[in-house]
């Protein structure tokens, strides 16, 4: 594929991924974010987001599967995974923590898991699009051309 | 795209302060993605930024020393302003700003909050307990404008036409962070 099918095709994805809900307006903060200094900046950010996801959903697994579940805990895990992923713009999985804690405040252990299973269904989403949306962005650099950044104006 | 990007340059330009130094900013947060994040928003708009994970880390950076029998110089590495998350484990962001005002060698360090949660109980106490300000996360490039203009100058200017001089009249002589009358919610300019 040549570079100028290759920088349309990352312009339609990007432009779906937000009209999707998939994606919000921090994450174009965090691309704006990335320059010559630091050209891997979103990468860095992107897999921290991924590493510290997984540990919080295996925190949450186990923490939901105890005889007694202490929901201060499982709210504690949600808050930071809501926290991270609002910074990175992960809007649905945002959107699935913010749920998933109004149940923890009701105690309510099996509205507590479906949420888990939501959040999880949503983070593998998001992480599947932006793993792709990064592919695409390294097979650009690498044919010489460059992310079109300034093709997302909508 | 490009309004950002005027915005961007606009704030590389203001972040130092009157000597022309960059303003030394302690980010504090437990969270690595969200210190990866506003590290870089900082840096990018010329800010020095030294980052803790933990407000026990952020005490030993302002010279804090558990070691009482050596005497600990505070802020030695000379911070300007600290911005802490509120929500962290063991000490959060309310403990820290009161360990700050607390310390008659580091207090006049202001200190922001920055939080995920618009709780308006929490924004109360700690403005009224001498934080600058409490913003909302994520951290936007118009909040690194407010950032600056918290950072004392190193010799008193008299400020006139803002809230901040009706503010300056109440203070007693001594300048102290904790006698200033706070009003909720109100962030001075």
């Amino acid at each position: 594929m040549e570079v100028g099918q290759m920088q349309r095709t990352w312009v339609e994805y990007t432009k779906s991924l937000f009209m999707e809900g998939f994606l919000d307006g921090q994450f174009t903060q965090l691309q704006l974010l990335q320059d010559e200094s630091n050209p891997d900046f979103v990468v860095e950010v992107v897999s921290l987001f991924f590493e510290d996801s997984e540990r919080l959903l295996n925190d949450l697994t186990r923490a939901l599967d105890q005889q007694s579940v202490d929901f201060k805990r499982v709210d504690a895990h949600v808050h930071q995974l809501k926290g991270s992923s609002s910074s990175i713009g992960a809007q649905r999985v945002k959107n699935a923590c913010i749920a998933f804690r109004s149940f923890c405040e009701q105690q309510n252990s099996e509205a507590c898991l479906k949420c888990l299973q939501q959040v999880k269904q949503e983070y593998y989403l998001v992480k599947n699009k932006l793993e792709t949306l990064i592919r695409l962005e390294q097979q650009i650099v690498a044919a010489g051309g460059s992310v079109p950044m300034e093709e997302l104006s909508f | 795209m490009e309004e950002e990007e005027e915005q961007q340059k606009h704030e590389q330009a203001s972040a130092c302060d009157s000597n022309g130094t960059p303003i030394h900013v302690l980010a504090v947060d437990d969270c690595f993605v969200d210190r990866k994040i506003v590290g870089k928003l900082l840096e990018k708009a010329s800010f020095k930024v030294t980052s803790a994970d933990s407000g026990k880390k952020a005490l030993e950076i302002l010279g804090f020393s558990q070691d009482k029998v050596e005497k600990s110089s505070y802020n030695d590495q000379k911070i300007d302003i600290i911005l802490t998350d509120y929500c962290m484990p063991e000490m959060n962001g309310y403990d820290l700003l009161m360990a700050v005002k607390g310390n008659s060698n580091v207090k006049s360090i202001p200190v922001v909050i920055i939080s995920s949660e618009y709780d308006p109980q929490r924004i109360s106490r700690c403005l009224a307990n001498g934080a600058e300000d409490f913003l909302r996360k994520p951290l936007q490039h118009k909040d690194l404008q407010k950032l600056r203009s918290y950072v004392k100058p190193s010799a008193p200017v008299p400020k006139t036409g803002t809230k901040r001089k009706v503010m300056l009249e109440l203070i007693p002589e001594s300048g102290t962070a904790e006698t200033r009358p706070r009003i909720a919610g109100v962030a001075v300019a």
